[in-house]
C-alpha cells in the first residue's frame, strides 16, 4: 500500500490515528452489541444509534488504514464527516432533549463517556485527510525516516 | 481478579508506556524487545483470565459479558497494537505502543470496578 502514488493516510502521525480509532471502533463495537443483545429493548433508538456510530468507527479505522487507495480515502472522507455530524447532532440533543437520551450513546454528551475522544477524533481526522490529499507536494505523511532506528 | 495481579500489571503497562515514551522523545522506533515487554504483560492478563475464571466458577458474582468482553479487549490489543506499529518504523510506532500500553491500564482499572462491582 505505501507503494501507491497518493500519500498514505495509514503513516506517520496517521498510525497513532488509525490506533486511536480502532481502540474507540473496538469499545464501541463492544459496548453497542453488548446493549443490542442484552438489553434492546430497554432504549431501542439509543442502542441502535450505538451501534451505527460503532459501525461508522469500523469503517472509519479500515478505511484510513487503507487511504492510499482513493476508494478508500473517499470512504474515509465520508465515515469522518458522517462521526462530525453525528457527535455535534446528538451531543447537542441530548443536552437540550435529555429524555430522548435516557441511555447512554457514544455520541451523548458530546462524548463525555468516552473522554471527549469522540469530539476530538473527526476533526482530526479530517485535517489529517486534508493534510494528505492527493497532489500536495512532499507528503508530509512519510517525514523522513530516522536512520538509527 | 487479586489485587497483586492486577498491580503487577499496571506496573508492567506503566513501564512499557513508560519505555515507549522515552523512544519517542528519542524519536526512535519500537524495538523487538519492547515487543517482549508487551508478551509479558500478555502473559499477566492470561494469568488474571485463569485467576478470574477460578475464581468465578468458586463462586464470584460477575456480570459475565462485561467482564470478560473487557478482559478479551485488554489481551487483544497490546498484539494488535504492536503489529501495527512494527510495520512503522518511524517514532509514531513508539506513540502507537504508548498509547496502546496505557489503554491496557485503563482497561485493567475497569476490570477492576465491573469485578468489585458483582452481579
Amino acid at each position: 500500500m505505501s507503494d501507491e502514488h497518493a500519500p498514505a493516510t495509514g503513516r506517520g502521525f496517521g498510525r497513532l490515528l488509525v490506533t486511536v480509532y480502532g481502540i474507540l471502533a473496538f469499545a464501541a463495537l463492544g459496548r453497542s452489541s453488548y446493549q443490542v443483545l442484552t438489553k434492546l429493548a430497554d432504549a431501542p433508538a439509543a442502542y441502535l444509534l450505538s451501534l451505527l456510530a460503532a459501525v461508522v468507527y469500523v469503517v472509519a479505522t479500515v478505511a484510513l488504514a487503507l487511504g492510499a487507495r482513493p476508494g478508500w480515502r473517499r470512504a474515509a472522507w465520508a465515515a469522518v464527516v458522517v462521526e462530525a455530524v453525528g457527535v455535534l447532532t446528538v451531543g447537542t440533543l441530548s443536552l437540550t432533549h435529555p429524555a430522548y437520551f435516557a441511555e447512554p450513546t457514544v455520541w451523548s454528551g458530546f462524548g463525555q463517556g468516552y473522554g471527549y475522544v469522540p469530539l476530538v477524533l473527526p476533526f482530526v481526522g479530517l485535517w489529517w485527510l486534508w493534510h494528505t490529499r492527493p497532489g500536495r507536494n512532499a507528503p508530509t505523511s512519510a517525514p523522513a525516516r530516522p536512520t538509527e532506528a | 481478579m487479586v489485587l497483586p495481579l492486577l498491580f503487577l500489571a499496571l506496573l508492567l503497562c506503566a513501564l512499557l508506556a513508560g519505555w515507549a515514551a522515552w523512544f519517542v522523545v528519542r524519536d526512535r522506533a519500537v524495538i523487538l524487545r519492547q515487543l517482549f515487554g508487551a508478551a509479558a504483560v500478555e502473559a499477566v492478563l492470561v494469568v488474571q483470565a485463569v485467576v478470574a475464571g477460578v475464581l468465578q466458577v468458586q463462586g464470584h458474582a460477575v456480570d459475565g459479558p462485561l467482564f470478560w468482553g473487557y478482559l478479551l479487549t485488554a489481551a487483544l490489543l497490546l498484539p494488535l497494537a504492536a503489529v501495527w506499529a512494527f510495520a512503522e518504523r518511524t517514532k509514531w510506532s513508539s506513540v502507537v505502543l504508548c498509547v496502546a500500553a496505557l489503554t491496557v491500564a485503563f482497561l485493567e482499572w475497569r476490570l477492576w470496578i465491573i469485578w468489585e462491582a458483582g452481579l
